[in-house]
């Protein structure tokens, strides 16, 4: 039987954004969701791969000599992505460290060995794990078997995801965490499948049943201009809170350094020319929920 | 007994601010112009020139007292607490029979260097050109400790302070005065003390002179007092003769008066010896008792009592050291290290927080001065209360208070002293060291040793030029562990030699009858500081590059031992070409693991280090009975040591800085603040009894709200618990994120906030980095 693993594209240790305390946050690689806004172009693909940073390389070719596929480029992206099979040797060879490998299949205990190094800290300030991605619930088997090794730890647990999992395979898995952070990004299913290439009825329906099973959710808005932040949006996730009696969103503002990272992989994603999301902008926004009584919840 | 700690009746911490008077204080201190101290130097030369035939400590008490009879005063406008070192406002004290000589080597610089200028009054200047400089130029103390040849290579050895820099050749300092005794006896309580012993028949010659030349020290403190409070009497100051009606004679009956007398005290042992890590202990503890007293009697004036601890902070901030500009790089930033405790536990064990340490920490949030060194003390049993205060302040930038865990420390020191019914006490001393309150001279500042260089020569000499045919090559890690081993102890046997002249000749030429008298041990044994007069004595070495060592060895296991892809020659010889020829291997170096990253691998070469300096520096007794005890930290020291070192096997290039005290190499701990203080802890503190130093940098946006002091409290308790013995948290300013956009290697570690999430600093664009430049400009204000 082969080995249960997952691929982990990062982990971030010290992190004090996503849940209370301090917190290791695991990034999942895939997703099935494209948002237009993706700020994390690196993780939509499942495969892991190597990335290229063209202004460190000084063209000495070592990693040509190392590769045994013949996947080097000599000109534009180094990376043939379509010959590669990941042996990495030419991460090795490069002495600029213009090549990085993105993504790498973990083992449940490799990755726990990781998060529970910092388990004094979690211990400390309250903090736990948080499972983030790309889309977490792409795995449910290895997050079901990370959540049993947390919580025999005691160790505090939270996941983000997009709510595209299939209700039943996660009904039992849901009930391990101590809090979901679930993005609603457009109500209307229209808009919803332009921007993020997916019909959201899933997705609404995942948030509703959360609510109902009593499963600790925080609902999170990414502001993204002209995606987003228009007025029908903020009014339908509004209306959408208020009907399951939630008052409480977390605005999350975009910030444009996921376009960077589209060149360091060679990637399709259209680059949407946005800057961060304008503060001014942003405060209205939180001033209009906050009087319609939705708590709003920033970092 | 815990203490019954009653809050209600004080000032919410947002109420407070410091009075306008103490904010034109700290304004008239920030517009004085710093200049040097030469009265005393003027002063001493003088005494020096006509008594040359009492004994030593005669003639320091002495000179002390004919400069403290003359030296040139000042009482400034509204000041609370009286008296400063030197003629001038902010002033350098010139020890010119101590390393103050040496100093003056910068006497036409002063004015012009650009570091740290220092006014010289041209007067003044003609006078030490004239009969100062040449009275000394044979006479101080390096030219004192060694006879003609070795003190040639002293001499050679010191000015470059590659392999270690001797801070005692400097005089005596680092020690912590028993100030809580003190400002209960006064001086006359000091003087019964020792009128009493006098009438020992018992007592040899030399132990009669040393009580003598002490009682001519306390009434040189008296003189000096009285000369204030008549100034103040010319000037009409009422309220400054008032508070010098009582102290220092007797003993202090107010707050006021006995932080004024601490005062009198810490100046006058600054200008005995030399101005270094004179320490005021555990100030919100020995001040209770008074503060009790004030508060039951109804006397207690919170606003009064923290506005004169503002101006104590400026009187402490206005001594600041005589350094040379070949000095400075050493230990820049002008340390003096007065460092005042706060926080910590009772005999029982408890927590001992008290009002008065909620009052110091509102100082410290709303007043901050350069001086002095804040630490405050904690352990798995502080108050909540206590803790969220202090990492509340903490979060608000500036350093301060760095931090020191009891539970390491004190089964430290247990293991060190004999000493059990005063461990609770201990306090810190200068930068980071742990000491016994009021009753030891741990000389904690006496060494910085360069570990490093120990590998250095290993390589360059023992692997690259064998001294002789049959020299054992080094086939196995363990047998370079083993040509580590004799390297280091053989140069900690040359630190030994010149440190025990440097202590003779401090012990014959400089004792301290003045100094001796506040520390418990003295005045009973009526015997010196220098001479082992203390109940404890110990002397303090610290080690400088242990990451660098413990990163070096990892790689040389890697690619010498294990994989055999390079013979340690071949290694040695890409050190010494500074990898010249093959940058290939120098980037292959870097790019290995190393300390800082939560690896047990690295990790543990590095704890063998900290395993092999204890036990060889520990073996060494002092010439005061006192053994060595090791600490790591090195000022800045691990910058100029570094300078003149070849590059070494952890890929880090010739002449680069070495790690700064504890931490790791400087842009080498990519995995965040967590796997870096898991890796310090996997070191075992509890051999480092003289203290280490470790410093985490923070943006301020990182830590803003009220979060930021919750994240920082429990970032210090995981780190605690598993053994962490101090940590310095920094709150950056924009100032160093722009030094970090200059150099981003330097500043790997370097956590910020971008939105909704944390990222490396140099992991941003360019772009990305000046935005949070603009943005911490606004947070951090
Ligand atoms: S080895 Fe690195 S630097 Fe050299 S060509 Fe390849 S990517 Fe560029
Ligand atoms: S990872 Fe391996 S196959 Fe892919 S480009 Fe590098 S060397 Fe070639």
């Amino acid at each position: 039987m082969r080995q249960l693993s997952a691929p982990i594209f990062d982990i971030q240790r010290f992190s004090i954004h996503d849940g209370p305390g301090i917190r290791t946050l695991v990034f999942f690689k895939g997703c099935n969701l494209h948002c237009a806004w993706c700020q994390n172009p690196e993780s939509q693909d499942v495969e892991p791969l190597v990335a290229f940073y063209a202004d460190r390389c000084n063209g000495s070719f070592d990693c040509l000599k190392a590769c045994p596929q013949d996947a080097i480029n000599r000109d534009g992206f180094r990376i043939n992505h379509t010959k590669c099979d990941n042996c990495l040797a030419c991460v090795e060879a490069c002495s600029r460290s213009a090549l990085r490998p993105i993504g790498e299949h973990m083992s449940p205990e490799h990755l726990f060995a990781t998060l529970v190094a910092d388990l004094p800290y979690y211990r400390s300030s309250g903090g736990g794990v948080t499972f983030s991605g790309g889309e977490p619930t792409l795995y449910p088997k290895f997050i079901d078997q990370m959540l049993d090794l947390c919580n025999d730890e005691g160790i505090h647990t939270a996941m983000e995801t997009c709510g595209t999992y299939s209700p039943d395979r996660w009904a039992p898995i849901l009930k391990k965490l101590d809090l979901v952070y679930f993005d609603l990004k457009i109500i209307d299913r229209e808009q919803h499948k332009a921007a993020t290439g997916r019909d959201n009825s899933q997705i609404l329906a995942n948030a509703r049943l959360l609510v109902e099973t009593g499963i600790p959710v925080e609902f999170r808005l990414p502001l993204v201009e002209g995606y987003t932040d228009d007025r029908e949006n903020l009014q339908d996730t509004a209306d959408f809170l208020k009907a399951l009696n939630q008052n409480r969103l977390h605005l999350l503002s975009y910030h444009n350094m996921g376009e960077t990272k589209i060149d360091i992989i060679n990637g399709s994603q259209n680059k949407l020319g946005l800057k961060t999301y304008d503060a001014t902008r942003f405060a209205q926004i939180r001033e209009w929920f906050t009087e319609r009584n939705i708590e709003i919840c920033d970092e | 007994m815990n203490v019954e700690l009653q809050r209600e009746h004080l000032l919410d911490e947002s109420e407070w601010e410091p009075s306008a008077l103490v904010m034109k204080l700290a304004s008239d201190h920030t517009s004085a112009v710093p200049s040097l101290g030469a009265e005393r130097a003027i002063h001493y030369t003088e005494y020096y020139k006509r008594n040359t035939e009492t004994s030593a400590a005669m003639t320091k008490a002495g000179a002390l007292a004919w400069h403290l009879q003359q030296r040139t005063l000042n009482i400034h406008e509204d000041e609370l607490i009286v008296g400063s070192h030197t003629e001038h406002r902010i002033g350098a004290i010139c020890h010119v029979e101590l390393a103050g000589y040496a100093m003056l080597e910068d006497l036409f610089r002063f004015e012009k260097r650009k570091v740290n200028p220092l006014h010289v009054d041209p007067a003044a200047k003609r006078k030490l050109m004239r009969s100062v400089i040449p009275y000394w130029l044979t006479r101080n103390l390096a030219m004192k400790a060694f006879p003609l040849r070795e003190r040639m290579k002293y001499l050679a050895s010191q000015s470059k302070a590659k392999e270690f820099t001797i801070n005692e050749a400097g005089g005596i300092a680092h020690f912590l005065p028993d100030y809580g005794t003190i400002i209960t006896l006064g001086t006359e309580g000091l003087r019964a003390l020792i009128d009493t012993r006098l009438s020992d028949p018992g007592l040899s010659e030399s132990q009669r002179e040393q009580l003598a030349a002490n009682l001519i020290a306390l009434g040189a403190l008296e003189t000096f007092a009285d000369r204030y409070r008549d100034l103040a009497q010319e000037q009409g100051r009422a309220d400054v003769v008032e508070l010098l009606t009582n102290v220092p004679r007797q003993p202090a009956s107010s707050l006021h008066e006995a932080v004024q007398m601490i005062w009198f005290f810490q100046m006058v042992i600054q200008i005995e010896s030399i101005d270094q890590g004179i320490s005021l202990g555990r100030m919100d503890q020995y001040l209770y008792p008074l503060y009790l007293r004030e508060k039951a009697s109804g006397r207690f004036d919170e606003r009064h009592f923290k506005d004169v601890f503002c101006a104590f902070c400026l009187k402490l901030s206005e001594v600041i050291p005589l350094f040379s500009e070949r000095i400075t790089p050493m230990f820049s930033g002008l340390p003096n290290g007065q460092a005042l405790t706060i926080g910590g536990c009772d005999s029982d064990g408890n927590d001992a927080s008290n009002e008065l340490t909620f009052m110091l920490l509102d100082v410290l949030d709303k007043f901050k001065t350069r001086q002095p060194n804040w630490h405050a003390r904690l352990s798995s049993k502080s108050r909540v209360d206590y803790s969220q205060r202090v990492f509340e302040v903490i979060a608000g930038g500036g350093g301060s208070p760095a931090l020191y865990n009891d539970d390491v420390i004190i089964p430290s020191l247990a293991s060190r002293f004999d000493a059990k019914q005063h461990l609770w006490n201990y306090a810190t001393v200068g930068c980071v060291e742990p000491a016994l309150s009021g009753i030891s001279f741990s000389s904690t500042d006496a060494a910085i040793f360069n570990y490093a260089l120990v590998l250095e020569t290993v390589l360059l000499r023992d692997v690259l030029k064998p001294r002789s045919k049959n020299a054992k090559s080094i086939c196995t890690m363990d047998e370079l562990i083993g040509a580590i081993e004799s390297e280091l102890r053989c140069q900690v046997g040359r630190l030994k030699t010149w440190l025990d002249g440097i202590e003779r000749a401090n012990k014959d030429r400089h004792p301290v009858p003045f100094s001796s008298m506040t520390v418990k041990g003295c005045i009973e044994r009526a015997r010196d500081l220098t001479d082992g007069g203390a109940d404890y004595n110990a002397s303090g070495i610290q080690a400088v590059g242990l990451a660098d060592l413990g990163n070096s060895l990892a790689a040389i296991d890697t690619l010498v031992f294990d994989s055999k892809e390079m013979t340690l020659e071949t290694l040695a010889l890409a050190c010494k070409n500074n990898f010249a020829q093959e940058p290939s291997l120098k980037a292959r170096l870097t790019a290995m693991a190393k300390f800082g990253n939560d690896d047990a691998r690295v990790d543990n070469y590095t704890g063998q280090m900290v395993t092999l300096f204890d036990q060889v520096i520990s073996e060494k007794v002092n010439t005061r009975g006192g053994r060595w005890m090791p600490g790591v930290y090195s000022m800045t020291c691990h910058q100029t040591m570094g300078k003149q070192m070849s590059a070494l096997p952890s890929g880090r290039s010739k002449g680069e800085p070495l790690a700064d005290g504890i931490a790791p190499t400087d842009g080498s701990d990519c995995l965040g603040p967590t796997a870096a203080l898991n890796s310090v802890a996997r070191l075992d503190h509890s051999r480092l009894a003289n203290g280490i130093n470790l410093n985490l940098k923070f943006d301020a946006n990182t830590v803003k709200g009220t979060k930021g002091p919750l994240l920082l409290g429990g970032l210090t308790k995981g780190y605690f618990t598993q053994g962490g013995m101090q940590v310095q948290i920094n709150v950056l300013d924009p100032a160093v994120l722009m030094a970090a956009r200059m150099t981003p290697e330097k500043y790997r570690n370097l956590l910020v906030r971008v939105s909704g999430y944390s990222a490396y600093f140099v992991d941003l664009t360019p772009e990305m980095q000046d935005e949070i430049i603009a943005r911490t400009r606004q947070g951090a204000g």
